[in-house]
């Protein structure tokens, strides 16, 4: 993020301050003479503060008082319980097994989108004649609405009949269950989420490559360094700060696993590959439990919320 | 920024323009791995243009013989996948619109203004980045029941208007403009919305236009709050009613598949159009879900 | 070279996207307002949740149903079948806005929370749109009350069948004199029937659907007058049938008659394929047969206990809760349902019993075959257990069919299988009801 607005604001020409690095709640450095009190600035935040308050403040807090009820979908009448929706979450194995899933989809696909994001990005960097097309091919993926992903990979992944299984047979080997088996699904999941959001990281990835002032190279050209040299000792150590923001950005966009899943495999087979969100919209849409729903979000929450915070503290020091 | 950084250096060293093994390995890995990426749409696109009892033939062939757009005319005829882009279509150009709007509004009160409690409303929005829209699903669909708006435009745009992000991401911005500017408009007898009008966005279009476009990109592909807050196909957008709603011809791979080439046109011609900006609104800001 | 890169003013940029979508925005919505327009047409939305052979049966009869009525704009909508179809239902109708009419199965009816998600239907309404309830199937009619309120139109019965290949039951000597599948008393007579078409197949006897065990055990559990009752947080299940009944679902998998592992279908395959002469599957597999070129016949599901009980489930039209039934819509619904009860001769193409009776004592019904063989097993039906979580689709099946599949793997006995059942049921009835 600290990075976010220095590319525009050479585009517009504007003077970079140091005031940006202050805590933006803070009043400005006294270097800048303070701005008169008044109730103006209120009537610019209000619209937005009010949608805020109403569509994000508000259900987050019933949600939260939603926890201690039995309320219901289908209106019935619903009163106070206590806790017994959050002991009946933590005790519940469809709670575990479906968080335990979204990790495992988290474990298993951030290595990858991490680095198909970085080798993509180096090779666009170095074939700069084929400039557009990759950023074309690479990228592209990430704009489809991820029905037409999921649409297009169920194809692919059928049996009998589908890309990957008729090169399977044609290359001699055997068939592959992609998405009726326990112990590939998510695998198969995993494979399509790489190719539909690498694009992102890549493209991170790709402007930080270009960031890279050019008489570094140069430099280690005349100290007669190797590609690879180069690639280890340049390249990648300049490139530490895009890591720690692609990962940041990805493990906790991997923790909100839903749409392809659901879309694909239905959560299944036999809940192989059900997340804890699908387990969410279950509880509360089809089972009707909008307490119980809401107890098993507040716990997601609480992982992200764990994650972020984890992650803040290791990468913050790591930037010093 | 890459032709004024590329050309002088092939000037430089014309060695460098007799292709070395290693650069041709590099062009090599890269090319294929493009078609490779490519692939999928690639296959999507050469189904849906055989003709049904094609499309299921092993061994499996890329070209059909007898090509057709017979599957793209049943599919649009159903008239589903139009009304759902049209529904996108609106719903993302709400979305987009109002975020700007409320988004630029905030950013300027919290960046050029000083009011009453302005820290304390400025912290508690800044903490609602922190909240995941996915765990709200829950109690923010019963309060639409509530207001009455599930199944509505409003109440499937509403909520990601909410982007707290956003205000952090201008008002950053914002505070690095100059307050010269201002105070030379405010000499010339201009108010706080013709500061805000002629002066704040004028020099923020870069970052406007990021914002804006993944706003729409983003609004356009949002799938789990659509999903939850559409019941009724014919206001569904389209990567929910795509997902959702039953093919009304059955199992018909062809036109499963043309289906997902028509769906995937609309923002494939706003990323062509729109490529640059879009390359440098990712590096730049790094906003993402 | 590198042309393309050449930044392009933002301002153009941002005003052809905004023509872009304010052109496509205003073609659709002049489209939208045409349709509405066009007179005083009723928008009557349907949802279901029919696809593969019932889909095509239903779609055909909708493009009837809007031949005859020019002033009705019906839109047809099909989720999918199970959770998907019922979540969006009970959403849209939470919200307010579900569909005017909804196709729903019977057995869901009290875990439709009646009177909050679905609206209750006026008997006298419906037989002013010409449905008295003297024409429907008793059996079937009396489920669609709750609380003496009625709540589903029901379209027909379905039911398990026994299905047979005319081609191996005559080799295998097990057809009568009329080609007619033997008639069997008892789990031996079947056993021993099934050993003579084994002996032709030479792979199975019945090739069942071992992941949905539920519907057979219900059905044997209630050969033997076997009760599931519920009440005050706890359950009454007869242990001793219900192992009669795990024990014959074993005994076919153990004895090498039906296979330890098959889903929907590969069951239906086993069977188009001759891998099995006999099968016990739904008579909604009829079309699937039929398309297949296969000489079959079918019979009620086989006497084990004394009796021709079956498992089965109907089909039922609902009106999902809306806040603003207008008169005009309500009574174009119940038309539309009476419209599509009285062309019920197409749906009983795809094996369902009609529930109607004018259609299910027609000539033209009676003569089809092989659809007319089984209507006796409408008085046969045994619907699922009277509570929320139970029907088609809904947990208690879901999770019963998980471990029952276990009997046919040889992974649980009968005892395993029971000690696993009730733990379902008690799980189950520790959650809250939340109708």
């Amino acid at each position: 993020m600290a990075r976010s607005t220095a590319g525009a604001r050479e585009d517009s020409g504007v003077r970079t301050s140091t005031e940006d690095s202050d805590p933006p709640v803070e009043a400005p450095p006294p270097a800048i003479r303070s701005r008169p009190v008044s109730w103006a600035g209120l009537w610019f935040v209000l619209p937005f503060a009010v949608l805020f308050a109403v569509f994000l403040l508000w259900p987050t807090i019933t949600g939260f008082a939603y926890t201690f009820t039995d309320r219901s979908l289908t209106g019935a009448p619903a009163g106070y319980i206590g806790w017994s929706n959050w002991t009946e979450s933590l005790t519940d194995p469809a709670v575990w097994s479906s968080l335990w899933n979204t990790l495992v989809f988290t474990g298993l696909s951030t290595p990858p989108l991490v680095l198909a994001g970085l080798g993509l990005a180096l090779l666009t960097a170095r074939a700069r004649r084929l400039g557009w097309f990759l950023r074309f091919s690479f990228f592209a993926p990430f704009v489809l609405p991820v029905a037409v992903v999921t649409m297009i990979w169920v194809w692919l992944y059928q049996p009998g009949f589908g890309l990957v299984n008729d090169t399977l047979t044609g290359l001699g080997l055997t068939e592959v269950g992609w998405l009726a088996d326990e112990r590939v699904a998510m695998i198969s999941v995993v494979v399509t989420t790489l190719w539909w959001t690498v694009g992102f990281n890549y493209l991170l990835y790709l402007a930080a490559l270009q960031g890279i002032p050019r008489e570094i190279y140069e430099a280690a050209d005349v100290d007669g360094a190797s590609g690879g040299r180069k690639l280890w000792s340049i390249t990648l150590p300049l490139l530490r700060r895009t890591t720690v923001l692609v990962l940041v950005l990805q493990l906790v966009a991997s923790l909100k696993i839903f749409d392809q899943v659901y879309l694909m495999t239905r959560g299944g087979p036999n809940f192989a590959t059900r997340p804890l969100i699908q387990y969410i919209y279950e509880s509360g849409f089809t089972g009707f439990r909008i307490g119980y729903a809401s107890a098993i979000s507040y716990l997601l929450f609480a992982v992200i919320i764990v994650f972020s915070v984890v992650q803040f503290r290791l990468f913050s020091r790591e930037e010093v | 920024m890459s032709v004024e950084a590329n050309a002088p250096a092939v000037r430089a060293r014309p060695r460098r323009l007799v292709i070395s093994p290693a650069a041709a390995l590099v062009y090599f890995a890269a090319f294929w791995a493009a078609v490779f990426w490519l692939a999928p749409l690639l296959w999507a696109a050469a189904t849906s243009i055989k003709p049904e009892a094609e499309t299921t033939l092993v061994p499996l062939a890329w070209l059909s013989e007898n090509p057709t757009f017979a599957a793209y005319r049943e599919v649009w005829a159903v008239g589903d996948i139009p009304r759902w882009i049209v529904n996108s279509t609106i719903v993302s150009v709400l979305v987009t619109a109002l975020t700007l709007a409320l988004c630029s509004l905030a950013a300027y009160g919290f960046s050029k203004t000083r009011f009453p409690g302005r820290s304390w409303f400025f912290a508690i929005i800044i903490a609602g980045i922190l909240v995941p829209p996915q765990v709200l699903i829950v109690p923010l669909f019963t309060q639409m029941s509530t207001l009455g708006l599930v199944d509505t435009y409003w109440g499937i745009a509403l909520p990601q208007v909410v982007a707290p992000v956003m205000v952090f991401i201008l008002k950053r911005f914002f505070d690095a403009i100059p307050r010269d500017y201002e105070e030379a408009a405010r000499i010339d007898g201009a108010g706080h919305l013709r500061i805000l009008w002629s002066v704040i966005l004028p020099l923020s279009r870069p970052i406007l236009a990021a914002v804006g476009i993944f706003t729409f990109i983003g609004s356009w592909n949002n799938f789990l709050w659509p999903f939850v807050a559409t019941t009724d196909p014919s206001i569904m957008t389209l990567p929910v009613g795509l997902g959702v709603v039953q093919s009304v011809y059955g199992i018909a791979y062809a036109q499963n598949m043309a289906a997902a080439v028509i769906s995937a046109v609309p923002l494939l011609v706003v990323f062509m159009v729109f490529q640059r900006r879009i390359v440098t609104g990712i590096a730049g800001a790094g906003i993402k879900g | 070279m590198r042309h393309h890169e050449t930044p392009q003013p933002p301002t153009v940029s941002r005003r052809a996207l905004l023509a872009i979508t304010l052109a496509v925005a205003g073609s659709g919505a002049t489209a939208c307002g045409s349709v509405d327009d066009v007179g005083e047409r009723v928008a009557l939305d349907q949802w279901n949740l029919f696809g593969g052979g019932d889909g095509a049966r239903m779609i055909e009869m909708h493009q009837r149903y809007a031949a005859e009525h020019p002033g009705v704009d019906l839109r047809a909508t099909t989720y999918a079948w199970g959770p998907p179809f019922y979540t969006k239902l009970a959403m849209g109708a939470a919200g307010g806005r579900g569909a005017a009419v909804a196709t729903v199965h019977v057995s869901r009816l009290k875990g439709l929370a009646p009177g909050r998600l679905l609206d209750a239907i006026d008997a006298r309404a419906l037989s002013s749109a010409g449905l008295a309830a003297s024409d429907m199937e008793r059996t079937v009619w009396d489920k669609c009350f709750v609380d003496g309120e009625l709540y589903a139109v029901p379209m027909d019965t379905h039911v398990l069948v026994n299905y047979y290949n005319r081609e191996i039951c005559a080799a295998a000597g097990v057809l009568d004199a009329e080609g007619h599948l033997r008639e069997t008393h008892g789990v031996d007579e079947y056993v021993a029937l099934l050993k003579e078409v084994k002996a032709v197949t030479g792979t199975f006897g019945t090739s069942l659907d071992t992941n949905a065990g539920w519907r057979p055990f219900w059905a044997l559990y209630r050969q033997q007058d076997g009760e599931l009752l519920f009440g005050d947080g706890d359950f009454q299940l007869d242990e001793s049938k219900a192992l009669a009944a795990f024990d014959v679902m074993r005994r076919l998998a153990d004895e090498g008659l039906a296979p330890r592992d098959s889903n929907g279908a590969a069951t239906s395959a086993n069977f188009v394929n001759g891998l099995g002469g006999v099968v016990q599957v739904g008579n909604w597999e009829i079309p699937v047969y039929q398309k297949a070129g296969l000489d079959f016949g079918v019979a009620q599901f086989p006497d084990f206990f004394g009796n021709h009980r079956t498992q089965g489930d109907s089909h039922a039209y609902v009106l999902p809760h809306r806040r603003d039934r207008h008169q005009a819509r309500l009574d174009e619904s119940l038309a539309y349902i009476a419209w599509m009860l009285r062309n019920g001769i197409t749906w009983a193409g795809g094996g369902h019993i009609p529930a109607y009776l004018p259609v299910a004592e027609s000539a033209q019904y009676l003569t089809m075959l092989p659809q007319s063989e089984y209507r006796d097993a409408a008085a046969n039906v045994q619907f699922d257990p009277d509570i929320w979580f139970s029907g088609s689709g809904a947990r208690m099946q879901d999770d019963a069919n998980a471990v029952f599949q276990g009997l046919y793997a040889g992974t649980q006995t009968p005892e395993t299988a029971l000690a696993g059942f009730t733990d379902i049921l008690r799980t189950l009835l520790r959650i809250p009801d939340p109708t």
